[in-house]
Formats: C-alpha cells, sequence, structure tokens
C-alpha cells in the first residue's frame, strides 16, 4: 500500500519531500506541505446544521466561505478547548478551501521516503487507510496522514460525491 | 500551416456569433420600401468579417454561404438592385443557415444540409433577377467554378513585398499551375496586371496568394469575354488598355474582399486615360474602327463600376475625350454621381469614383492597413465628418462604435475582482467599527483617512459591479426575429416596440432572461393579439403591437411585455380552475385570477398550436424567474391587452434580504418571498394531532416552520410568543417562519457554500455580514420540505 501511494502522489522519490506536523492531545502528525495553504488562529464560525459535529462550521476567509473541521473531533482525541493557542490550518486540497482545527503545529520536516515505515494493521479496531505510514524524528513517532484523501472521503461528508465524480 | 489556428477558434466563433447577431437585427430593421443605403452596408460589413473570419480559419462552407449572401448584398448596396422582401427572407433564411454551421463547428462537427445549397442557389437567383435572358455579366464572380473564367489580378507588387521580377515570377508559376497565365502589364510598372484562364474559383486562387500576401492586397475581377474566339485577343488588348479605367476601378474596390486603395489609387493615376501614354494609345484606337464599338459592348455587357446606369456609349466616348474631366463635376461626374444617393453626393464629391457604393470609406476605415495609406484629402475629411454627424442620428453606426473598444474578460476574473472589493469593503467596516472609540479630535488624520477609504471603496464597489452589466438589448434584439416569424406563422401582423434597450443589468441574468422573455412574447402573440379580422371586427388597427420594455426601478430592473390583444379571460380561467380541482376563494380579485395562468398544466390555449402546448409553460416561465430572485405579475384588460411585469434584482451577486436572528445564528431571508412578519399571539398557534403544528393567520392556516427545529439548534426551544412570523411564499403555498427576531435590512452579496463545502439543505447559499462573519441565505422552500420531514 504504501509503494502504490508513492507513485500516486510522491513524484521525487529518493529526494526528501516536506511535511508539517502538528499535534492532537498527545499524537503528532505530519501532511504534505503542498497542500498547507496557510495557518491561522481560530475565528468564531458559523455553525451549519445537521452537519457531523466535527464539522464545527463555516468562515470567512477573505471572502470565501471556507468550512471548519476539527480534527479532534474526528480522531476523538484529546481535549476540545478553543484558546488563543488554537491553530487552524488551512488545506488547498483539489482547488477546495478547508480548515482543518489542530491543537499546535509543531514543524516543518523532511522526510526521505525510505523513511516511513507502513503502519501496522489494525484491524477493525482502526481504518488506517487514510494513513501513509509511521515517521520516527528524534524519538518521536509522526503519523503520516494522507489529508487528500481523508477529506475527501465519503464518511467525511465534505464533498458532494456527485460533485467530486464530476470534478 | 505551423500555427494551430484552432486556439483562435473561440474567438471566431464569438465574433462571428456577434456578427450573425448584428446582421439579423439589421435585417429587420431594413425598410424595404425606402432602404438606408448605411444599413444596406452594415449588413454587407457583417457578412463581410464573417466570410472572412471563416475562410481564415478554414471554415469553407460558412464562407461560400457568406460569399453568395455578400453577392447580393453588394448589388443591393451598389443600388443595382432594389431589395425586396423576398430577399430579406432570404437573407434571415441565409443566417440562419450559418448559425446552424457556426454551431456545428463549434461542436467540431460538419453542417450538412440540403438546405445550404437551397438558400445559395436562392440568394444566387435573386441577384441576378434583373438580368433577362440568362446573359449574367457578375455570374462568374460568383464563384461557381464549373466554366472557364477569365480572372484578372491586378496588384502593386511592391506593396505587397513582391518586388523583384524573381519573386514576381514564383507568383506568376504559382498561379500558372490554376490554368493558362498572361502578363497583361508591361512589367515594369509599378502594378502587375494578370489575366488568369482558369476553372478554379476565386477561392483557389485566393489560396495561392494567401502564401505571399493579403489577398485583400490584390484585386481579383473576372473578364466576360465575348464567344467569338477572334475578338479574345482584341479584347484583351482592350482591358489591357482599360484594366486600370476608373470603371474598373470602382467594381474591383467592391469585389476585392479588402481592397487596397493605395495601389487603387495609384492604378487609377497611371493607368487613367488622363496620363501620358494613354492618349497616345487611344489615338489609336480610332484607326480600328471597330474597337470603340466593342469597347463600349464590353463595358456595357460587364457594366464595370458607375456606367452600369450610365448610357455605356456615352460614358465610353467621354472617357476617351476628357477622362480626366471626371474629376472635376464633367457631365461624366455627374452621370457617376446620380448613381449614389443625393444627400451624399457632396460629401464624397472627388473621391466618389473610387467608391460607387457611398458607404465604403467607412469599411475602408476598419481596414487599418488601408486606412493608414489612403492620404487623407480634404474631401474625404469632410465625408468622414459627414458621416459622424449622421452617425449621431442612425442606430447602425452607433453600435460597431460602441463595440470597438471593448475587451473579453472571463467571468471568472470579474467574479473574483467582485469578491476581492466586497472583502475590501468589509475591512472598512472593521477597521470604521474599531475606530469608532477613538478621540475624532485627537486621531482627526486617521478620521479623515478612513472616511476617504470608505468613498473609494464604495466607488470601487459601483465600478467593478458595472463591469458585469449589460445593457438589455442583447436579449431584445432577439425578438424583433421572433416576432416576424411567430406572427407570419400563425397569420396575424403584429409589430414590435422596443424602449429602454439601454437599461443595463447582469450579463447571467439577462442570459437567463432569454427564455422566459421569448416565451412570454410568444404567448403574447399567440393567445394575446387577435387575428387582422378580428382586431378590425373591434374597432382596432389591424396590426397588433407588442411593447418590450425594460426599465431600472429602484435597485431592481422592470422588464415589461404589453400587447394590445384581447386581455385574458376571466370566466374562462376561473372555469378552467375549477375544472383542475384548484381552490378559489368565493370571489377573487383580478390579480388572484390572474394569477392562474402560473399554474403548472394550465393553459389557455383552444388548440396545441406550434407555439403553444409544447411543455413550457408561464409555471416555467415564473419559476426561471424566481429563480433570479425576481417576481413577475399579470395585469389584463378585457379587450385592452394583458401586461406582464417581471421585476429583477440588478445582480444575481447580490441580493436584498432581512436578516433574522436565531439564537446566536444569523440568517438572511431573500426580501422577495417575505409577505409579511408579526408578532404571533398565543391562539394564533394550533396543532395537529398533537404534531403538526400550523399557525393561523388571517384565516388561513399555515404550517408553521421553527428554524430552532430544523436547525436543531440544540437550546430549548424559546417561547414561540417571544418571537417573529414571518409569512413567506414558497412554491407550495405560505408558510409561516417563526424567528427570534428580527434585526435588518441588507443587501448581501452571495457566495456559494458549494465552492467548498456541499450543498446544505435549506440554505440556498451564504453572505459575509458587516462584521466579517458568515451569515446563511435561507432557502424558504427547502425549509418547508424539511419542517414536514422533522415534524
Amino acid at each position: 500500500m504504501n509503494d502504490e501511494r508513492r507513485e500516486g502522489s510522491a513524484v521525487a522519490t529518493d529526494s526528501a519531500r516536506e511535511y508539517l506536523t502538528f499535534t492532537l492531545g498527545e499524537e503528532e502528525y505530519g501532511i504534505d506541505i503542498l497542500k498547507v495553504q496557510e495557518i491561522r488562529g481560530y475565528d468564531a464560525v458559523t455553525k451549519i446544521a445537521n452537519s457531523p459535529d466535527f464539522i464545527k462550521g463555516v468562515i470567512n476567509m477573505r471572502g470565501i466561505i471556507v468550512p471548519i473541521i476539527d480534527m479532534r473531533l474526528k480522531f476523538h482525541l484529546g481535549q476540545v478547548e478553543y484558546n488563543e493557542f488554537t491553530v487552524v490550518i488551512i488545506l488547498n486540497i483539489s482547488g477546495r478551501i478547508m480548515g482543518v482545527v489542530v491543537d499546535g503545529v509543531s514543524d516543518v520536516i523532511a522526510l526521505r521516503g525510505d523513511q516511513i515505515r507502513p503502519a501496522p494493521e489494525f484491524g477493525s479496531v482502526l481504518d488506517t487507510a487514510y494513513i501513509d505510514g509511521l515517521a520516527t524524528l528524534d524519538e518521536r513517532m509522526i503519523i503520516m496522514v494522507d489529508i487528500e484523501k481523508l477529506m475527501t472521503s465519503q464518511e467525511m461528508g465534505l464533498v458532494d460525491q456527485t460533485h467530486l465524480a464530476v470534478a | 500551416m505551423s500555427i494551430d489556428m484552432s486556439q483562435f477558434y473561440q474567438v471566431f466563433f464569438e465574433e462571428a456569433g456577434e456578427n450573425l447577431a448584428a446582421m439579423e437585427s439589421l435585417l429587420l430593421e431594413l425598410d424595404v420600401q425606402a432602404p438606408d443605403l448605411e444599413t444596406l452596408n452594415a449588413i454587407f460589413r457583417a457578412a463581410h468579417s464573417i466570410k472572412g473570419g471563416a475562410g481564415t480559419f478554414g471554415f469553407s462552407d460558412m464562407a461560400e454561404v457568406t460569399h453568395v449572401l455578400e453577392t447580393l448584398l453588394d448589388r443591393l448596396r451598389k443600388q443595382e438592385l432594389d431589395p425586396t422582401v423576398e430577399m430579406i427572407d432570404a437573407f434571415l433564411q441565409a443566417g440562419d443557415v450559418l448559425k446552424s454551421q457556426l454551431q456545428a463547428h463549434q461542436e467540431g462537427e460538419e453542417y450538412e444540409d440540403a438546405r445550404v445549397a437551397e438558400v445559395c442557389e436562392h440568394l444566387e437567383r435573386l441577384a441576378h433577377s434583373d438580368e433577362g435572358g440568362g446573359e449574367a455579366p457578375v455570374s462568374a464572380r460568383d464563384g461557381a467554378a464549373s466554366s472557364v473564367t477569365h480572372w484578372r489580378l491586378a496588384f502593386a507588387p511592391a506593396s505587397i513585398g513582391r518586388g523583384t521580377p524573381g519573386e514576381r515570377q514564383a507568383l506568376f508559376e504559382a498561379l500558372g499551375e490554376l490554368g493558362r497565365i498572361q502578363d497583361l502589364g508591361d512589367g515594369e510598372s509599378e502594378r502587375c496586371l494578370w489575366q488568369l484562364t482558369s476553372t478554379a474559383g476565386r477561392g483557389a486562387i485566393e489560396e495561392i496568394l494567401a502564401f505571399v500576401c493579403e489577398p485583400g492586397q490584390v484585386e481579383i475581377d473576372t473578364v466576360e469575354t465575348p464567344g467569338a474566339p477572334p475578338a479574345e485577343t482584341e479584347t484583351e488588348t482592350a482591358y489591357g488598355f482599360f484594366a486600370d479605367a476608373p470603371g474598373l476601378e470602382a467594381e474591383s474596390s467592391v469585389a476585392a474582399p479588402e481592397p487596397d486603395q493605395d495601389a487603387l489609387g495609384y492604378g487609377f493615376f497611371e493607368g487613367a486615360p488622363g496620363t501620358e501614354p494613354t492618349p497616345e494609345e487611344r489615338a489609336e484606337a480610332p484607326d480600328q474602327p471597330q474597337e470603340p464599338d466593342l469597347l463600349t459592348e464590353i463595358q456595357e455587357s460587364n457594366g464595370y463600376g458607375f456606367f452600369r446606369n450610365a448610357p455605356g456609349s456615352e460614358a465610353a466616348l467621354d472617357q476617351e475625350h476628357k477622362g480626366y474631366g471626371l474629376f472635376g463635376g464633367s457631365p461624366g461626374m455627374e452621370r457617376v454621381a446620380a448613381v449614389a444617393r443625393q444627400d451624399r453626393l457632396d460629401d464624397e464629391l472627388g473621391f466618389g469614383l473610387f467608391n460607387p457604393a457611398p458607404g465604403s470609406p467607412e469599411s475602408r476605415a476598419e481596414n487599418d492597413e488601408a486606412s493608414a495609406s489612403i492620404p487623407m484629402d480634404a474631401s474625404s475629411a469632410k465625408s468622414t465628418a459627414g458621416r459622424e454627424s449622421r452617425a449621431a442620428s442612425g442606430n447602425a453606426a452607433k453600435r460597431p462604435a460602441t463595440t470597438d473598444s471593448s475587451i473579453r474578460v472571463s467571468v471568472e476574473k470579474v467574479d473574483q475582482l467582485i469578491n476581492l472589493v466586497g472583502e475590501l469593503v468589509i475591512t472598512h467596516a472593521m477597521l470604521a467599527d474599531s475606530a469608532a472609540g477613538l478621540d475624532p479630535v485627537v486621531h482627526e488624520r486617521i478620521m479623515a483617512g478612513l472616511s476617504n477609504l470608505e468613498r473609494n471603496s464604495r466607488d470601487l464597489q459601483e465600478a467593478v459591479m458595472s463591469i458585469r452589466m449589460m445593457p438589455i438589448s442583447f436579449v431584445f434584439n432577439r425578438f424583433p426575429r421572433v416576432v416576424r416569424d411567430t406572427a407570419a406563422s400563425l397569420g396575424k401582423k403584429v409589430t414590435l416596440k422596443l424602449i429602454g434597450e439601454d437599461t443595463e443589468l447582469d450579463k447571467g441574468l439577462i442570459e437567463r432572461l432569454a427564455d422566459p422573455l421569448n416565451h412570454l412574447v410568444r404567448n403574447s402573440i399567440d393567445h394575446g393579439i387577435e387575428r387582422p379580422e378580428v382586431r378590425l371586427a373591434a374597432g382596432k388597427p389591424e396590426t397588433g403591437e407588442i411593447v418590450l420594455r425594460a426599465s431600472h426601478r429602484g435597485g431592481s430592473v422592470v422588464v415589461e411585455v404589453s400587447d394590445d390583444g384581447g386581455g385574458l379571460n376571466r370566466e374562462k380561467l376561473l372555469a378552467k380552475a375549477a375544472k383542475q380541482g384548484i381552490p378559489m376563494p368565493d370571489n377573487p380579485s383580478d390579480k388572484d385570477v390572474w394569477q392562474l395562468i402560473f399554474h403548472a398544466g394550465f393553459s389557455t390555449a383552444e388548440r396545441v398550436t406550434d407555439i403553444s402546448g409544447r411543455g413550457v409553460g408561464m409555471d416555467v416561465v415564473r419559476r426561471n424567474i424566481e429563480d433570479m430572485n425576481g417576481r413577475v405579475e399579470v395585469d389584463s384588460t378585457a379587450g385592452r391587452g394583458t401586461h406582464i411585469t417581471i421585476r429583477l434584482p440588478l445582480t444575481l451577486a447580490i441580493l436584498d434580504g432581512l436578516s433574522v436572528r436565531m439564537g446566536e445564528e444569523m440568517f438572511i431571508l431573500p426580501l422577495t418571498v417575505i409577505r409579511e412578519s408579526i408578532q404571533p399571539r398565543a391562539e394564533q398557534f394550533k396543532t395537529i394531532v398533537g404534531k403538526g403544528r400550523v399557525a393561523q393567520i388571517n384565516d388561513e392556516y399555515l404550517p408553521l416552520v421553527s428554524l430552532h427545529d430544523v436547525f436543531n439548534s440544540g437550546r430549548p426551544e424559546p417561547d414561540p410568543l417571544d418571537g417573529i412570523l414571518v409569512i413567506v411564499e414558497t412554491n407550495e403555498g405560505r408558510a409561516a417562519v417563526l424567528v427570534d427576531e428580527l434585526v435588518a435590512q441588507h443587501q448581501v452579496v452571495i457566495k456559494s457554500l458549494e465552492t467548498n463545502y456541499r450543498k446544505v439543505e435549506g440554505v440556498s447559499g451564504a453572505t459575509i455580514m458587516g462584521d466579517g462573519r458568515v451569515a446563511l441565505i435561507l432557502d424558504v422552500d427547502a425549509l418547508v420540505r424539511l419542517s414536514r420531514r422533522g415534524g
């Protein structure tokens, strides 16, 4: 699965790619930095009725309506508390702009493909379809997330599936 | 060719589409009894542009049709023929064919239809309708390549970059491949004159020329040869003799696609009878007694240029004796001028000779190359001035002028600009808000800056919004044709009056307005306007009138369609409503009755005609208009006509809305759906089987929609008596929406939720409020549906 993934998105397999790491509770995650548009603080959101609870609502980002997803609620992690340190990572995923709420952004790291180890299978306990693998950096374990796959998945309900089929 | 032409196709498609539309509207404008030359020229130009573009991009089928079209138009504008209704019909048909061809090319297909040949043939027949006995002097120009044609090519080698003899020879040989070619000129002069005898059409010759120059820089003409072979050589010399004579110039300047006026001018002065070598040549002429007669004959039969209508022999004689007397009001000049319209004579005195068609200086002006090379003498300057003063009154001349200085921009870019400006306005509001606490005396400069910023950003917003605005004439202009065709097919007499075509509204709206308006106009002709005999019997003029009027009223655009027909029949409508089981009050007002026509499947047409009964009803019209946040109203007086009013917002990007509060959230209700708002009393709330809640308002039980319920606010619902009931109009009748509070009325900029998220039920979009927060715009139809499901 890992190999297949690399073929799909990593153009240069031997050279290092950069990842943005962020924390959710006790865990550290990494996402492809090319998908990140900007990082900003948490603002008041406008709630959207009848949406899953991890979708906090929408915000106005310079005239664009952007949905905000709380990753901690999605992954059932950490204490959901909004303060001045709460960070929103604005992602640009295949032309769609969306924001994810995380506890904090820690670093930008460069990793070569061979530094990422495949994640063990957890069976039905944990769906690892969106996890690219695990990387180790200075004793820290970083969970590499395929953010694009995650955000456009049906289960997130962020994107109209019909819409996606057209696009 | 190495350049990929397909990248320019889109431009051609757009331009050709515009030209076709212009041509059509001009044709409809043309008064057959008193044709306006300006209009004829404008039509010719439109056809010519299409032909040029089609030729360049290799759409030969379109070029063929336009070519035939042009031939007839050319004769009309030269006043060799008088326009007839039949011609106009043929032109319109040709326009339709071209439209279909254009569409086919746009879809990457070839258009195959017998109609093409039919229309071409019809046009050709019309073009030669004045020529009896099958003698068709200009027929060879029609590109019919079936018979051998003598083509004459005249050009100035230097001006097309073929200055050296070697280069000339190459071209000579290339053309020689088409048939027999002869050099008629002396080969040394600044002008070359070749004669090509070939079965090839004009297109083939132009194709070869296209390798070396603009086809327009070379005059291509046909030469009619008298049947007898011995006479041929004589004719050829005779032609050589007259090759550059004024008559030929006049003819070729029109016939050649883009005449090089410079070359023409040279030709005129050098080869004209007045110049030195000619008198000697002419002196020889009398030695051959048959020659002048022959010349005269040829000139007559070929009808070159001006002398077509003038007595041919006299003209020829005149030329012989005092050829250049033509320039200065000599008898020849008068004859020439007689061809042109009297009022243009003054303007174009002098070079009228070069341009038998009075409008052609204008077409020349369009051609940059050509106009650059024309020395602007006093008379031409005068004519320009004269034309300008006419242009002020003439519609035809005005339109091209306004389109000249425009650019095509993708809607996306404009939307982005609008977004950014909207953002700027909001940022200003936020700044002003935070500055409100400052002491205006201490922070005078900040305050002044802020007020400047406010003014500038407001102006900017207005300017940006106006980019999307287009005059409504874009949609109105199709109606003369619609009315003409519909009335003709129904055997009715209808005239159309357009008022306020300059009224501007959003481009997106204009496009969406076309279909509903089309339906309304056709309806008016079909159901509204009576047959001529009925009208006469009713004491009304035989010809009915439909008025399309557009105007700005407040923040909206009002489009009215009115006819002076029979009006709606109240009894019939009520009977129909009863038959269909549509509930009506006991004594319905006229307004209620007229609204019936918007019910689905409600048609009062007694029989299904071509026009009505096609499945597009007034209900669709209303839905389309309401989708644009607009409203439709009907007013009718029996025997006097029907008046339909469409009220639209200026733009789709902005909505008039009422902000309502529910808990801490703000929502926007579109103003167009709101009927009234009331403070409810306890006894107005009723339940049905303990569940379905209704509100009793004015003896009506309306379904009650609570925003708290629908949007699962999670908070306990506040006492409904503290809230406000907003009565809204939905697709399925009225409903009452319970909200906490009405806040304010705004103009809001509509943003899509779907761009980055997905469709949310009950919400049609989002907007950004003054404080920078997002508010959702409610979709009342969906709200009612949602509420029913939840309840």
